[in-house]
């Protein structure tokens, strides 16, 4: 086990997924379930002569923040590009039931324990989305992490922790998007099609995926906080992301629909006047939006301390 | 193309150092691996477990690990690898690494 004290002031862009998972939850509190010694490696892996892992590149377990009881996914960017195929897929399945049958039967024998004692689901991304070696199955992955969400919903809050190095692109962003609350670092990158994919599909004209500042500004933790597809943006360290983890435990299940993206007509009518706007506005750059949102300076504030960025950005009102 | 497993074991040197604990370290990024250390009671060898996608290397795996084993003395453990393409140096660093989570 890493020093959990030493592991607070760290970079959360340079922590490996069993880290980010013991530094979340509180001193001592985290117990990996399906770790490494219980051999979850892919089949598919095997029969295609790849390299594997024994966690299948996902850590999960359970530990404590106070009184609450988180059920912990993190994934594992430098194994295969922290891709989700069968097994990484059914381990995150697994948590998030057994988070949900939790809080059933804590809920059943205890009708009155306060918000702050019932289970709650962390997901740290790391990941580009779908294992293509398993193909069919990897997208059925995803599918049943989906399904498991939406059982979770209104039960157990769902909370997304985006600020690792491969950050969060392709199925994994849909997944991302249907939590309850999405916490980011400035460093954290979350979108759907992933930079380079867009490059190869589209030419380097529509994008050029070397260009880090053009990554950053259009998949970057200011720009989605701006957008309001991030809820929080926080220091890049694993206090600063466990101290908002922290706060988010705090509060029920029902404090979360407001943070939410999708899953309600009101929401879809919301993305529907994003529609619109973009028709209208045709941005030609993330700066534009920024702009529109009332951020006359976009450069300045992209550039700028990220404590002076929270201060005075201006969100996008849809 | 397949998965290569290869198994063997060495005998220790008497010295007879155990593990207290299991350990785990690394990740199996590309040309580096991952690393599991258990405790066993059945004997005091040391049994070797390499799961690799990389052919013909044996002989090196085997003197990388024996001179692991007789540089720390230790005997009566399993060591499961999962490789992908990690250089003899990086293999010798994650074993170490690994004994001292066993032991820290």
């Amino acid at each position: 086990m890493p020093n959990w004290n030493r592991l607070q002031t760290n970079s959360f862009l340079e922590c490996s997924a069993r880290d980010r998972a013991v530094g979340l939850v509180d001193e001592g509190s985290f117990v990996e379930l399906g770790g490494p010694f219980d051999r979850l490696v892919s089949p598919h892996l095997v029969a295609l002569g790849e390299a594997v892992e024994n966690d299948d590149g996902i850590v999960t377990g359970v530990g404590r923040i106070g009184a609450r009881p988180v059920f912990v996914i993190s994934q594992e960017g430098r194994f295969i590009g922290g891709s989700v195929g069968e097994v990484g897929g059914a381990k995150m399945v697994g948590i998030i039931d057994m988070a949900i049958d939790f809080n059933d039967r804590l809920v059943a024998e205890f009708p009155d324990l306060p918000p702050s004692a019932r289970p709650l689901v962390a997901i740290s991304f790391e990941t580009g989305g779908v294992r293509l070696h398993e193909a069919n199955a990897g997208l059925l992955a995803h599918a049943e992490v989906m399904d498991a969400l939406q059982r979770a919903r209104h039960k157990v809050p769902v909370v997304a922790l985006i600020g690792s190095r491969i950050g969060c692109f392709g199925g994994m962003g849909f997944v991302a998007a249907a939590t309850d609350a999405i916490v980011m670092s400035e460093f954290g990158r979350l979108g759907l099609t992933g930079p380079e994919v867009i490059e190869q599909e589209m030419g380097k004209d529509e994008f050029d995926a070397s260009n880090r500042a053009l990554v950053y500004r259009t998949t970057g933790g200011r720009h989605k906080y701006v957008m309001g597809d991030a809820n929080f943006l926080v220091d890049d360290t694993v206090a600063a992301f466990r101290a908002q983890l922290a706060d988010l435990c705090a509060l029920p299940v029902s404090s979360f629909e407001a943070m939410r993206r999708i899953g309600s007509p009101e929401l879809v009518e919301k993305q529907l006047r994003g529609v619109a706007l973009a028709a209208e506005l045709k941005p030609s750059d993330a700066r534009d939006v920024w702009r529109h949102a009332g951020n006359n300076d976009p450069v300045g504030l992209a550039d700028g301390p990220l404590a002076d960025f929270r201060k005075s950005v201006r969100r996008l009102a849809l | 193309m397949s998965l290569e497993t290869i198994e063997f074991t060495v005998a220790g040197d008497g010295r007879s150092v155990s593990l207290s604990r299991r350990a785990h370290c690394g990740v199996v990024g590309s040309g580096d691996l991952e690393v599991l250390l258990e405790p066993k009671t059945a004997d005091a060898a040391v049994s070797v477990r390499i799961v690799t996608p990389v052919k013909g290397f044996d002989a090196l795996w085997k003197r990388v690990v024996e001179h692991f084993v007789a540089e720390t003395g230790l005997s009566g453990l399993s060591i499961d690898i999962n490789d992908n393409n990690a250089s003899p140096a990086i293999v010798a660093l994650r074993l170490r690494q690994a004994l001292a989570e066993a032991q820290g």
